[in-house]
């Protein structure tokens, strides 16, 4: 039951490889392959009985209905009214003659046919002689032909409800499938994915696109065919039955094909016009209202408010204009089916009058009725198919963009025979690292440098420069474009980059918790560590002091993305949580966004507890820090001009000398009071 | 009046029995009057054209039939011997139905009038059926399209009164209503109103309309066939109920399922990189797959109860078509009723059905419309505690004495009040430094100036003038603001420097930028003061934003100031400039600052310094560094540690 307003809201997006795609979702249908199989019996057998109960009522019409009140007299007067019995021009089995109560052989009924027969005549019934059966007789026979029916619709609906239940658990675990595919291929990827990817575009896909495959296929998909197959069997009935009947009471089925196909398309039209100004509706809403205290301030409401109503009038006439395609859509169908039920009746009403043949074929009035209910049935898929095929291209266009992740070949991956990382000490070379994100922009240019175990190496240089970059290269997060990286001598794409990143601790700028416990979120650093240790690295980083204050301690559920927390408490419990790792390699981003005086000095402490005994890269905003550092790094558009303890770099009076007075020099008085 | 926002799922179901909401969205219909009214008439004559066509089609059937019966019969009677009519005709008179008394010529009458007027009939039938279906079509796209125009007229309304509310409440309002939240009303819930305003409440009516029209049709023509077709509606109705009770709460354990889902995802993409960092991937993958598993399990349980509830609505009405068979048959057999009376009723039978199907989807509409009717009226009706007063006079050019008289303040819902007591005064051109930790009440003081909020105990007065007093748009209008978050608008650079002056000309934006120095990077770009900034424009960086907004706020030309004079990473140069355009900016003007600069602070006139809400220092910084100890040990902690960021 498809609301065809909102169907018609829907963005079509055409897939651009139809076939591939389609036989490549097949594959992972393919191992249900047992439950398509059933799916289809059960839709051929319920498409069998909506088709099989129209004959039926023609049956119950021309077998008992039309024959009463001729019985009186069809003793008095020559059998003339039952036109079709033993008439030599009607060598042919014209089709509603009442085949169920007067074939006397039931194989010559075609294989549909006889089902019904035998089910008709269960329990060794047999018809009454129909031009001489009394009312009771009639009345008897008509009953066990409406049980018929009945069981008939029954198997439909039961069957329907196994096909549809049966499609649908399929569906669901090939979408489940799908999805976590999906996401154990996210993980796979390499942070150049993620930097050139939107989130949301990706959760999209993830969500949306999956489950549009999911409903297509257990529900358009299934509702498409068994509509396919009803119109097919329905029309072939009806041909074969009387070919020119059946053209005539069809004549009006293309119209309403096309009126649906043309309506539908216009409105699609519209509507994207109108999705347009709802953005821009949205965009408005979105600027403004988040602004609202500058707007204030500058007395800007009422221009505002004129604005918005131009964005908002531009909205609404959009959706009307769609809405009148919408609206007549319906209607247009509707009136179509009037004329054809008037064309059924029409032309089968006049040529039972007239007596004439219809080119040849004799009609009877249990023709007219069961063509009235195979119009009405057959009416009702073509819309259906054409809305849903909507949904199916727009799951096909989603499964589409599913595997173009799934496709992605991610930028860092472990050599074939990459062993595991040995326990690292902590030495560090760069050996003419150069490196670039985008093909022909280097970000690095022959960086060259040695750490020492346990040394600190401080990175300073302006935004740009490449000192993340530097930080990025270490744990593998992308690799090197030329140069080599090497950890104790071992090149670290020799080795897998799980193991290399066990032993390297970050603690970065952007603070990343989860919507998990205290406890959860610093055990994330070493699951398998102790509460004790978790309380020992907590005070490290001295962020045990705030915790106790929460109101439940360590077991207080932070909010989404580790909200609840201010900025600082964050990064104290970042700290803590690599800490808790204890990495022989540490990689650190200083900056800080405004955090309170009090909670710096926390962080700084926890910091410099956290670079000891571990080979550090710091990305330095910290005046101790870079004095603290056995070697600083000064980068300057990719490049290491010039490197040195503070000291001698300070003697130097270069770049670092400039830097350094322009920020520091202010520190420094405070060092020695002005005056 | 309450501000919070409520949970939705909450709201909805406290509010269901309540339609309040949903009665006064309908008066934004009803304000339309006639056109109000016009879907309305369109729907009666688009369902009185439905109703009439199987009634139409009967009569095209029984014109056949009985003119087919009456061809028949003549033919039957001519092959009767003479001899044997008389004693015939009474017999077929009687199953024929007809008054036994009569001749065979009135018998003869009868039929061949039948039969000659049948092809008529038909005729009239058939070209009946046309027009009303012609009707039927056209009625119904009017009704449909004029419902909905309605409706977005009413949207239309609701959307600019709800943007007009938001624009002007207070602040405190706004610190407790998230933008996300109030974008849904505007957009989400206005949409659900509208929905059921346009389509679901003409469908509702149309719905009783159709059916009560069947019932009233069935029963006149045949009693008994009626009440057969009858047990369709209420077991229809139990059905729908049960089905729906049954659903809604597997429905919403299904949204959670995927909720949980989604969760998980959202944070492996934005903290793939810690995720990574620490090799977690493989229990977050478990975390996933438990999840997903749940998600499946949820929905094909659902699918299960569809499969059960589904099919079995559909069998009902296929009984209901049985039952009228066998009662309708019986009735043909034995006389009493005829086929074409029969083939409209099972017509009929779908009218009956039909609008049983929508008045659950109705209802369901209806609930979710009027809970949303709530949420926007919620918003409509809130009260900004920040008004002009009745007869507030507009504050004259000002001067620039600002005093603050034993001010008290605390934020709504705050508990300790986060200025106490404070009293301070500036004089006309004075560089007022306001210094102290976080939420020591600096943010506060200069929110209460242009009168965002009000102080609970006190005053605060510009010239004498108490801010109550006067208008707020006098007030605002006089007052510059440049603060640490600065927020421009799409549009061009122009519109931006102009935005507290719309109407102001080139040459005064002009004379604005280059005060604030930023005429110099504004020619750089191809479009110069044309240049499109924001989301479809390009992204200034933070330096250049921060003069444009000094820009904006000079194009006032205020005699009051607020500013923090704090600049997001900037390198060196542009430091310079914002240094010097900042204090170009504060020259003449009375100017609260909150101090972050060294060069601030030792040239300010007087120094504030707060600390839990009150005043604990008010000097110049000569005398407060040899006379205060709590500032020499601010100043050094804060200001000089500030300058201490190395730019990166």
């Amino acid at each position: 039951m498809m609301h065809g307003r909102n169907i018609l809201n829907q963005e079509t997006i055409k897939p651009r490889n139809l076939s591939e795609t389609l036989g490549r979702l097949g594959k992972y249908f393919g191992s249900f392959w047992h439950m398509i199989v059933l799916a289809v019996l059960f839709v051929v057998i319920s498409t069998w009985t909506q088709v099989a109960s129209p004959e039926l009522m023609g049956q119950a019409t021309d077998c008992f209905l039309v024959p009463a009140g001729s019985s009186a007299f069809a003793q008095l007067a020559p059998p003339s009214i039952d036109q079709t019995q033993g008439s030599p021009d009607s060598a042919q089995e014209t089709v509603s003659s009442c085949w169920l109560g007067t074939t006397e052989d039931p194989s010559t009924l075609s294989f549909s046919r006889q089902i019904i027969y035998n089910a008709y005549h269960l329990g060794g019934y047999t018809t009454p002689e129909l031009a001489t059966a009394t009312d009771a007789e009639r009345i008897e026979g008509m009953f066990r032909l409406i049980l018929v029916i009945i069981a008939l619709y029954v198997i439909g609906a039961v069957l329907t409800g196994a096909t549809f239940f049966t499609m649908a658990w399929t569906g669901q675990h090939v979408l489940r499938v799908l999805r976590v595919e999906v996401f154990e291929k996210l993980h796979d990827l390499s942070m150049s994915y993620y930097a050139e990817h939107e989130a949301g575009d990706l959760m999209s896909r993830i969500t949306n696109d999956t489950s549009a495959i999911e409903q297509a296929f257990s529900f358009a998909l299934v509702n498409v065919f068994s509509g396919i197959l009803l119109l097919v069997w329905v029309a072939y009935n009806m041909l074969t039955a009387s070919l020119p009947f059946a053209l005539l009471s069809l004549a009006v089925s293309p119209l309403m094909f096309i009126a649906t196909v043309w309506f539908s398309g216009q409105a699609r039209k519209a509507f994207r016009k109108s999705r347009e100004e709802i953005g821009n509706v949205n965009a408005e809403l979105q600027e403004t209202i988040s602004s609202v205290r500058e707007v204030q301030a500058f007395n800007r409401a009422d221009e505002n408010i004129e604005q918005f109503k131009e964005v908002n009038a531009a909205n609404r006439d959009a959706n009307v204009r769609a809405v009148a395609y919408t609206s007549a859509l319906a209607p247009t169908l509707e009136a179509l089916s009037y004329v054809g039920l008037a064309i059924v009746t029409g032309v089968g009403g006049w040529y039972l009058l007239t007596g004439d043949t219809l080119f040849g074929a004799t009609v009877t009035l249990g023709l007219v009725i069961t063509f009235l209910a195979y119009v009405q049935r057959f009416n009702q898929p073509i819309q259906q198919i054409a809305v849903l095929w909507t949904n199916i291209q727009n799951a096909i266009a989603g499964a589409e963009r599913i595997f173009t992740i799934l496709d992605e070949k991610p930028a860092v991956v472990d050599k074939p025979a990459a062993k595991s990382m040995t326990e690292i000490n902590g030495r560090v070379e760069f050996e003419e690292v150069s490196h670039e994100y985008e093909e022909g922009v280097p970000v690095l240019d022959k960086v060259s440098f040695t750490a020492e175990p346990g040394q600190t190496i401080a990175i300073v240089g302006p935004t740009g420069a490449g000192k993340t970059t530097i930080i990025n290269l270490l744990p593998r997060f992308y690799d090197v474009t030329h140069g080599s990286v090497k950890i104790d001598g071992v090149d670290v794409r020799d080795v897998t980059a799980d193991s290399l990143r066990k032993q390297i601790g970050i603690v970065l700028q952007d603070t990343f918790l989860f919507s998990a416990s205290v406890m959860d979120n610093l055990r994330f650093g070493r699951p398998d560590a102790t509460d004790e240790e978790i309380y020992a690295a907590a005070k490290l980083a001295n962020a045990d002091t705030f915790i106790e204050r929460l109101p439940e301690k360590y077991e207080t559920v932070l909010g989404e993305r580790g909200s609840g927390l201010s900025q600082g408490q964050r990064q104290l419990l970042s700290i803590a949580r690599a800490a808790l790792a204890n990495p022989r390699i540490l990689i650190l981003d200083e900056a800080t966004s405004s955090v309170d005086t009090r909670t710096e000095r926390l962080i700084q402490k926890a910091f410099d507890q956290l670079l000891e005994g571990r080979t550090s890269f710091v990305i330095a905003h910290r005046l101790s820090t870079i004095r603290n550092a056995d070697m600083i790094l000064v980068l300057q558009a990719g490049r290491i001009i010039e490197r040195s303890k503070h000291d001698e770099l300070l003697a130097k009076k270069g770049f670092y000398y400039d830097l350094y007075m322009s920020q520091f020099k202010k520190q420094e008085e405070v060092e020695s009071p002005p005056l | 009046m309450q501000a919070t926002m409520t949970q939705p799922n909450a709201r909805a179901r406290r509010e269901r029995t309540s339609f309040k909401g949903i009665g006064r969205a309908i008066k934004y219909l009803t304000k339309h009057g006639r056109q109000a009214v016009l879907p309305y008439i369109f729907l009666i004559i688009a369902t009185l054209s439905q109703l009439a066509v199987p009634r139409m089609i009967r009569y095209v059937i029984d014109a056949v039939t009985s003119g087919f019966l009456a061809d028949q019969v003549l033919q039957a009677l001519e092959n009767i011997p003479a001899p044997f009519m008389s004693a015939a005709l009474p017999q077929i008179l009687d199953a024929l139905g007809y008054d036994s008394a009569w001749s065979l010529e009135q018998l003869t009458a009868t039929l061949e009038a039948d039969l000659g007027n049948a092809p008529q009939a038909l005729m009239t039938a058939l070209v009946a059926i046309l027009v009303f279906a012609l009707l039927r079509g056209v009625f119904s796209f009017l009704q449909a399209f004029w419902a909905e125009k309605n409706s977005q007229s009413v949207a239309y309304d609701l959307r600019n009164d709800l943007y007009a509310k938001i624009q002007q409440l207070s602040f405190a309002y706004h610190d407790k209503n998230q933008t996300g939240q109030l974008m849904i009303r505007a957009t989400d819930d206005v949409e659900k109103v509208r929905l059921f305003i346009g389509q679901g409440l003409l469908q509702l009516v149309g719905a009783v309309i159709l059916l009560s029209g069947t019932v009233i049709i069935l029963f006149s023509s045949n009693v008994a066939l009626a009440w057969t077709a009858m047990p369709i509606l209420p077991i229809a109705i139990v059905l729908f109920g049960v089905f729906a009770s049954l659903a809604q709460p597997m429905f919403t354990k299904v949204q959670q399922k995927l909720s949980t889902l989604n969760t998980v995802l959202q944070e492996n993409l934005a903290g793939v990189k810690v995720i990574k960092a620490f090799t977690r991937e493989k229990e977050q993958q478990a975390k996933f797959r438990a999840a997903a598993d749940d998600t499946m399990n949820q929905s094909i349980a659902v699918n299960r109860l569809f499969t059960f509830l589904f099919p079995l609505v559909f069998l009902i009405a296929n009984l209901g078509q049985a039952a009228i068979l066998y009662v309708g048959g019986k009735q043909i057999i034995v006389g009493t009723l005829s086929i074409g009376a029969w083939q409209e009723f099972s017509l009929y039978l779908m009218y009956l059905f039909f609008p049983i199907m929508m008045f659950g989807a109705i209802v369901t509409q209806m609930g979710q419309a009027s809970a949303s009717a709530d949420r926007v009226f919620e918003i409509l009706d809130a009260e900004s505690d920040i008004v002009d007063k009745p007869n507030a006079s507009k504050l004259p050019a000002v001067k620039g004495d600002v005093k603050f008289e034993n001010v008290t303040f605390r934020y709504v819902g705050g508990g300790d009040p986060v200025l106490k007591n404070v009293t301070f005064e500036a004089k006309s051109g004075e560089t007022i430094a306001l210094l102290g930790a976080t939420g020591s009440g600096k943010t506060s003081i200069i929110n209460l100036l242009p009168r965002f909020y009000d102080p609970v105990e006190g005053s605060i007065t510009i010239d004498g003038h108490d801010l109550r007093d006067v208008t707020l748009d006098s007030l605002r209008s006089q007052i510059g603001i440049v603060l640490q978050e600065t927020t421009l608008f799409s549009g061009t650079i122009r519109e931006n420097i102009a935005f507290g002056k719309p109407d102001a000309t080139l040459e005064e934006v002009q004379a604005a930028a280059k005060s604030a120095a930023a005429h110099d990077f504004i020619m750089s770009f191809p479009d110069g003061y044309n240049t499109h900034v924001g989301e479809r424009g390009i992204t200034l960086s933070g330096g250049q934003k921060q003069r444009v907004a000094i820009a904006r706020a000079l194009l006032l030309n205020p005699r009051i100031l607020i500013l923090d004079d704090s600049t997001s990473s900037v390198d060196v140069a542009t430091e310079v400039h914002i240094q010097a355009a900042l204090e170009t900016l504060m020259k003449g003007r009375t100017s609260f600052v909150i101090a972050q600069r060294i060069s601030t602070v030792i040239n300010a006139d007087k120094i504030l310094v707060l600390e839990k809400g009150e005043i604990v220092a008010q000097g110049k910084h000569a005398q407060l560094m040899e006379e205060e100890p709590i500032y020499a040990e601010i100043y050094n902690s804060q200001i000089l540690s500030q300058q201490s960021e190395v730019s990166s």
